[in-house]
């Protein structure tokens, strides 16, 4: 096996690992929010493995820049949608999507410590 | 050659618990798998490209990697708004 084989199999087995780590993650958590954490490895890590993949066994070709161009798309797009996926969820939930009113602390009142 | 065709099926196993989270849970936990199974298949589309030797499959996978990201807007802002 030549030096290059060597390097496209790791880089394989690294993506597809992921990949599969990360779906069965998605089916094993149990509530949303957590479930959306699985989406972020399987969009850079192993995303980016498989277009290494293809860097390594095509160069800069045709094949080679259009996998970087599938590894970029989904590096900026996955965060947007997990975002818009979460929002939805808590507008779902909540009826609104900001923060919950925080609770005010009582003041300590400024007069009997002395002013200055 | 063969090891990108072994790296494609075992990648499309992947899709098994997806459809199985699609299947079951509440709206937005279901629309959670069906981002991940846009992941997983366009990245079967980019090693399925790579098994055929043709430079141009790979633009299967590019249009599938935008739409699936139009798809899962659209269906979370359905979800937020009106559904």
């Amino acid at each position: 096996m030549t030096p290059r084989g060597v390097a496209v199999a790791i880089l394989l087995a690294v993506g597809v690992g992921v990949e599969l780590f990360c779906c069965v993650g998605v089916l094993v958590m149990r509530d949303l929010y957590d479930k959306l954490h699985y989406t972020a490895p399987a969009t850079t890590i192993g995303s980016l493995a498989i277009a290494a993949a293809v860097v390594v066994q095509e160069s800069f070709s045709q094949a080679g820049i259009k996998a970087i161009l599938v590894f970029l798309i989904l590096l900026v797009t996955n965060p947007v949608l997990s975002h818009a996926t979460a929002r939805a969820a808590r507008v779902r939930e909540l009826g609104h999507w900001e923060p919950r009113p925080r609770r005010r602390r009582p003041r300590r009142d400024r007069g009997q410590e002395g002013v200055p | 050659m063969s090891q990108w065709v072994v790296a494609s099926v075992a990648l499309l196993a992947g899709l098994l618990p997806c459809a199985v989270v699609c299947l079951r849970g509440d709206a937005c936990s279901r629309l959670v798998g069906l981002e991940m199974a846009g992941t997983v298949d366009t990245l079967v589309l980019v090693l399925l490209a790579e098994v055929y030797q043709r430079a141009i499959y790979f633009d299967l996978a590019v249009a599938l990697a935008l739409l699936s990201f139009a798809g899962g807007m659209v269906f979370a802002r359905f979800l937020e708004r009106f559904l």
